[in-house]
């Protein structure tokens, strides 16, 4: 395992709590705010979606530009210019040597229904040629790459909740293989009926009669080089991935992929687990994740108690999540101040404090129902 | 430097249900390309794709029974990863194995989805199907493989449309020659469904006829499906329990053309990036190259643009390497289709037979190439190239180098 050090140069996100990350950071520190859970289906209630509402890409794209994108691109391409701008203008690197790595849960989906309602509900003739493209998971990525002239490797992986992690890793190697100078890793998803059925169907979202997951949506962008520059926030000093065998809904019984991952990542970075200041938390609002977070981080950190942070309860659950609790990490490492965010109640209940204080290093963990995990480390640069 | 070998190849396609059918029946010319069964093709411009034979989907022996709900997609994946394994001579077993598994995944259950979409949107009720709806997520094959053969090492599941399983096995090579598992399974798995073929009809990129890759009355491509699952192992391993590798995997190369969602970079020079990044990863010579297995979509746009970039590399040399497309064959297997050409040029420098390009007849000075008309013929490449290309501009090389 080579050791990793791959610096995060700038962020940028839209989620539920609106574009940008200063409103993100505002709405997490407010104990009291919850985005509107929702969206519309077919001759049924509506499912818990934390979908970006009143997101527009007025302000940042071209009606002319935004108007080639569907609505996954459109969301990334917002983020990805908030993580572009503080990188100046030309960027600093040529940008047949910057690319893009994404993760995503359910990008083209929408379009994808757009086909099918076409195929089952008029003719094959009658499906739109250009929503077809956006069907792929990869479009959102892709159409980012086209927007902003990105030659560099253009990656997309779909691996449910752990994508945007999956994603950040990747990026990472392909930096430390000198694959590129410069990647923009991120996780995206959207909202949209079909994903939020099937979950909905497996009795894993939230209703008023039993705790469970919201899906997000929403993009979070790190962007990645293996040059610091004038003032990097965090270093991305370490990943680790390993698996657990489980049906593809289910998350598997066993903690010890997310701690292997999670050790991987640790020494990697060269750290010891006792140097660890926060864990970005796992827990979505399924029960029996929370259960098995609890087995992994006590496994992992003995008697140590690190300060803990959720969001996902919050801000939903997706591939998407795993890239916002990265940016997140990476905005704490970097010596922003903290908001009073509190710890997850089973995380309170074993000792794991609320966010308090600044912090230098940052466990981001993550698992997917099917039981592939994945953790990064970020520590202050 | 560490090695990365493969030293195994499990195969699933339309001209059969493993690795040696689908090789005799490539070399000799056949394709698997005729009429679909698979759902109702009236209203579409073509009733063509090279679809697998239902009768190949019996699972053999698994160390694990699977699910009922097992999709289509999954089964070709579990199939191809079983044949891979048993031709390594690795065993099967249901012992966690900390070996990686890098998959490109495509529609996965998406075709079994159908059906409860369809329901759906015509008002049905949502209370039934849950078992068509469980394999939407595109890494489900690779939730399943892990599961069935108890994998417990990195997970990866890469999803660039049809550069996906390329890019995969370069992935997987990486892991192993980075010291980071010994072995890995890599490859892809993909299904004909309703969307790709409603899809790719309403862009017009379906020939009616069976494709003609590089020939001059192409009109475009023909779909297919199917699995490729290769072994990809780290040398000492596998010298260390006697395994004889089929290839060597040199290295890799991974671009973007940031030109347009569908229709790659006319001049080629997106293209000759990704081949040059390819050759410099492996550190070879532009002048070792001895074969390429190229992407050949047969669509009217890919293969010009994808010979121009060779002609950008090779200069006057590309009259004497060889090019020739599986996809008159085999169809055009989308996500699995670089795993399924990265097996079939394995086997090429392996067994010294260069495939054919099925369909291809009469030369187009678009694409001047020596595409290999039908049967293969034999040849000796030391190094050969697998190239795809993808939705989106993401273009995927890998070369290839004969076993030490």
């Amino acid at each position: 395992m080579s050791a990793a050090r791959v610096f995060v140069r700038s962020i940028g996100t839209v989620s539920a709590a609106g574009t940008g990350v200063p409103a993100l950071v505002q709405a997490l520190a407010d104990p009291a705010w919850r985005p509107q859970l929702g969206i519309e289906r077919p001759d049924a209630p509506s499912l818990p979606v934390a979908a970006c509402r009143d997101f527009s890409p007025r302000d940042v794209l071209p009606p002319l530009v935004a108007r080639r994108l569907d609505r996954p691109a459109r969301i990334l391409a917002v983020a990805a210019r908030e993580a572009l701008g503080p990188l100046g203008d030309p960027l600093p690197w040529a940008r047949d040597r910057a690319g893009v790595c994404a993760g995503t849960w359910n990008a083209g989906t929408s379009a994808l229904l757009e086909v099918l309602r076409a195929v089952f509900l008029a003719t094959p003739e009658e499906a739109p040629p250009a929503q077809f493209p956006s069907t792929v998971a990869n479009a959102p990525a892709s159409q980012l790459g086209i927007l902003e002239k990105l030659g560099g490797p253009n990656l997309t992986f779909a691996e449910k909740q752990v994508g945007g992690l999956r994603a950040i890793a990747e990026a990472g190697r392909l930096l430390l293989r000198r694959r590129a100078d410069a990647m923009l890793a991120c996780g995206v998803d959207e909202a949209d009926w079909l994903n939020a059925e099937a979950y909905e169907r497996l009795r894993t979202l939230r209703t008023s009669a039993r705790p469970g997951m919201a899906l997000a949506e929403g993009a979070a962008v790190l962007a990645l080089a293996r040059e610091p520059g004038p003032a990097p926030l965090a270093v991305l000093a370490g990943w680790g991935s390993a698996s657990a065998p489980a049906p593809p809904w289910r998350y598997p019984e066993d903690p010890a992929p997310l701690v292997l991952a999670s050790r991987q990542a640790l020494e990697r970075a060269g750290l010891e687990p006792a140097e660890v200041g926060l864990v970005m938390s796992i827990a979505n609002g399924i029960p029996a994740l929370a259960a098995l977070e609890l087995q992994a981080l006590e496994a992992l950190f003995g008697a140590h108690r690190p300060v803990a942070v959720a969001i996902a309860e919050r801000l939903g659950e997706g591939a998407v999540s795993g890239a916002l609790r990265a940016l997140i990490a990476a905005h704490a490492v970097a010596g922003s101040p903290l908001p009073a965010w509190e710890a997850p109640a089973h995380l309170i209940g074993a000792g794991f404090p609320s966010a308090t204080t600044a912090v230098r290093a940052a466990l981001v963990p993550g698992l997917a129902g099917g039981g592939s995990a994945i953790a990064l480390v970020l520590i202050a640069p | 430097m560490r090695e990365a070998w493969i030293t195994g190849i499990g195969l699933l396609t339309a001209l059969g249900p493993d690795r040696e059918t689908t090789w005799g029946r490539l070399l000799a010319g056949e394709t698997g390309i005729r009429p679909l069964t698979l759902f109702d093709t009236t209203g579409y411009r073509t009733h063509l794709a090279a679809q697998v034979d239902d009768s190949a989907l019996r699972l053999p022996t698994l160390p694990k029974r699977p699910n009922r709900h097992t999709s289509r997609a999954s089964r070709f994946a579990l199939l191809a990863a079983s044949e891979a394994l048993a031709d390594a001579r690795l065993p099967i077993t249901s012992d966690a194995r900390n070996w990686a598994l890098v998959l490109g995944g495509g529609t996965a259950g998406l075709f079994e989805a159908e059906g409860f979409v369809a329901r759906r949107l015509r008002g049905g009720p949502r209370v039934h199907g849950l078992g068509e709806v469980v394999e939407v997520p595109q890494d489900s094959p690779s939730d399943r493989v892990a599961q069935c053969f108890a994998l417990t090492g990195p997970r990866i599941t890469v999803t660039t449309a049809c550069s996906s399983s390329t890019i995969a096995v370069g992935i997987a090579a990486e892991l192993v020659r980075d010291r980071e598992v010994p072995v890995a399974l890599a490859g892809g798995s993909d299904a004909l469904c309703r969307l790709t073929y409603a899809g790719f009809n309403s862009l017009r990129a379906v020939d009616p006829e069976p494709a003609r890759p590089f020939d001059r009355r192409r009109k475009g491509l023909s779909l297919g499906e199917g699995a490729a699952v290769l072994v990809v192992e780290e040398a000492e391993h596998a010298r260390q329990r006697g395994a004889r590798p089929y290839a060597r995997v040199l290295g890799h190369g991974v671009t973007n053309d940031a030109f347009h969602m569908t229709q790659p970079e006319p001049s080629g020079a997106a293209w000759e990036r990704t081949v040059r990044a390819a050759l410099a990863d492996a550190g070879v010579a532009p002048s070792e190259v001895g074969y390429i297995n190229g992407h050949g979509t047969a669509t009217e746009q890919n293969d010009p643009a994808e010979c121009a970039a060779y002609l950008r590399v090779f200069g006057e040399r590309l009259a004497s390497v060889p090019v020739s497309s599986v996809k008159g064959a085999l169809g055009h297997c989308l996500c699995a289709a670089g795993g399924i050409e990265a097996a079939i040029t394995a086997l090429a420098i392996a067994r010294g037979m260069l495939p054919p390009t099925v369909g291809f007849a009469q030369a187009d000075p678009a694409c001047p190439v020596d595409a290999v008309p039908k049967p293969g013929r034999k040849g000796t490449p030391r190094v050969a190239l697998s190239s795809s290309f993808a939705f989106g501009g993401n273009s995927a090389v890998l070369v290839l180098g004969s076993r030490p």
